[in-house]
């Protein structure tokens, strides 16, 4: 009796201590947004939620200040489009030949290979942009800002090509050998069974991929400080120096901006606006992954 | 008698694992051949090689010859091969796709011109007696289909690319009675046009629905002859054996 609740106390005492850690990490999450919601607001009472959303010029560092974050929108579309006309298609590519192409001791070496490259520290691409990347760009477009979109565009698309790849791959892995072999006994070539059979049956996770990884891009920081430049502005020349709004909040989390200044407080609004448009990238990411799959 | 089938001296093996051991035997045109055995005895792997499916599998490798219609198979591109020997499988495996589209995929891959397919579609689904379920619902998604209908809509696409051979892997042994029943009455009226071949676990199902039968056993054959004489006179003991149900 006395043993049956020592047992009985010991299994809840488990159950809630598990409880309390992952209560933690909701607490957490929960707190970041409070943070960021009860800033924003702050400032939104001196610069109007309007001007904010619509104004074109940023420069809330020095007079006059201007408090538009289109420009910083802006910076962190273009990154994240260029990202992924680099990555998709690499991505995509890579996904299709390891899982339907290589055989078993390639894929063994190449899957970890390209998962090490999404392992690697996002300051050493960072440097690698510009100590290689942007000086390779400006031998063949030598007008090329030293600071500049293509350069971090590029090394962004190769930080997420792991991401694509390897999840892509995952969801063409799982679509059932049967499929395939029904397919191959009908006469289709490998390339046909790829293209026609597998990537549809597989979609759904393939463009969850496509947007995990966007998600990724817009929400990319070091790189994109070393290699894009600091100046918000707005235009779509990738040889241009622009500034992210991962950017912005690193330049001015490290600088002298006074505490509890208005300038200061932009950081939180700018971190609201990239906080929901990877969280709406997310939502999207999920609904895409439940509307599209094929059950098979 | 023409033979559609013949295999001489085939061997097979996964890896070093030995699957078949000099198999030859022949198989006639427009016959319903069945291969018996217990599980592991080599009759999938058998039936597997005569389309080059297993050639998908990493470390399979045959010796031997196998003709189909006198030409060797080795010689033949696999795409060609397949078109002319189509295969159903064990486990209805239609495409997550609708009814027609898995119908048309096999003409479409090949080339044939879309204001064909819709005919095609027809006449695949009436030969497969599956025409009259499905007809109002082509756009449906044939994962809707119960599981025999979706074996005699594997059965349709495999007949849809005109092959002159079709190779059954048990193909009645995820389905139920009924089902079952349906797809052998369906094979006896195909077995008029096409060569059959048929992989069954299912004893009474030989005896149903073949001309021939072949015993196979650890990777070899131990005897073929017509069903009849198999099953009432078997030449082996251990084809008798297996048939009245000592092992396997």
């Amino acid at each position: 009796m006395d043993r049956l609740r020592i047992q009985r106390i010991r299994e809840l005492a488990i159950e809630k201590a598990l409880f309390l850690c992952a209560l933690a990490s909701i607490l957490t999450t929960l707190g970041i947004i409070l943070v960021l919601i009860f800033e924003s607001i702050s400032f939104f009472e001196e610069v109007p939620i309007l001007e904010f959303l619509t104004g074109t010029t940023w420069a809330p560092t020095y007079r006059p200040q201007h408090f538009g974050v289109l420009p910083l929108i802006n910076g962190t579309l273009m990154i994240a489009v260029g990202a992924a006309i680099i990555a998709i298609p690499l991505g995509i590519a890579s996904a299709v030949y390891l899982s339907e192409y290589a055989d078993l001791k390639v894929r063994q070496i190449v899957k970890p290979v390209l998962e090490i490259l999404a392992g690697v520290p996002t300051v050493v691409y960072g440097y690698f942009a510009i100590s290689f990347i942007t000086p390779l760009l400006r031998e063949f477009v030598p007008e090329a800002n030293i600071f500049n979109a293509a350069s971090a565009s590029i090394v962004v698309g190769i930080m997420i090509l792991p991401m694509v790849s390897s999840l892509s791959e995952d969801a063409m892995r799982a679509v059932p050998r049967a499929l395939r072999e029904g397919a191959y006994a009908l006469g289709a070539t490998r390339f046909e069974v790829s293209t026609k059979i597998v990537a549809p049956a597989a979609l759904s996770g393939i463009l969850a991929s496509f947007i995990l990884a966007i998600s990724r891009a817009v929400g990319e920081t070091m790189a994109v400080t070393l290699a894009a430049g600091a100046t918000p502005k707005m235009t779509l020349d990738f040889f241009e120096s622009i500034q992210t709004m991962t950017a912005f909040i690193v330049q001015v989390s490290m600088g002298d901006t006074p505490f509890g200044s208005i300038e200061y407080k932009t950081i939180f609004a700018v971190g609201m606006v990239l906080f929901v448009m990877t969280f709406l990238m997310n939502i999207v990411s999920m609904w895409i992954k439940e509307k599209y799959r094929e059950v098979y | 008698m023409t033979s559609a089938i013949q295999t001489i001296n085939l061997s097979a093996w996964y890896g070093n694992k030995q699957a078949l051991t000099s198999v030859s035997m022949s198989l006639e045109e427009n016959k319903i051949t069945a291969i018996i055995g217990p599980s592991g005895c080599g009759k999938s792997t058998f039936i597997r090689c005569l389309n080059r499916m297993n050639d998908l599998i990493d470390g399979f490798k045959t010796e031997g010859e196998i003709l189909i219609y006198s030409k060797d198979v080795r010689y033949i591109d696999p795409v060609e091969l397949r078109k002319s020997v189509g295969m159903v499988f064990q486990k209805p495996n239609p495409f997550p796709k609708s009814i027609y589209e898995n119908i048309a995929f096999g003409p479409r891959i090949h080339g044939i011109n879309s204001n064909r397919l819709d005919a095609i579609v027809e006449e695949s689904l009436r030969k497969a007696a599956l025409w009259d379920e499905v007809n109002d619902r082509l756009n449906d998604n044939a994962m809707e289909l119960s599981g025999g209908q979706q074996q005699r809509l594997c059965i349709a696409r495999a007949l849809a690319v005109k092959p002159k051979i079709i190779l059954f892997d048990e193909p009645c042994s995820a389905l139920d009675p009924l089902s079952t029943s349906k797809i052998e009455d369906l094979m006896l009226e195909l077995k008029k046009e096409y060569t059959l071949v048929i992989v069954t676990h299912n004893m009474q199902q030989a005896a149903r629905v073949s001309d021939h039968t072949a015993f196979f056993l650890y990777g070899k054959l131990i005897e073929s002859g017509e069903t009849k004489q198999i099953f009432k006179k078997p030449k082996e003991k251990s084809t008798e054996d297996y048939i009245i149900g000592r092992f396997g």
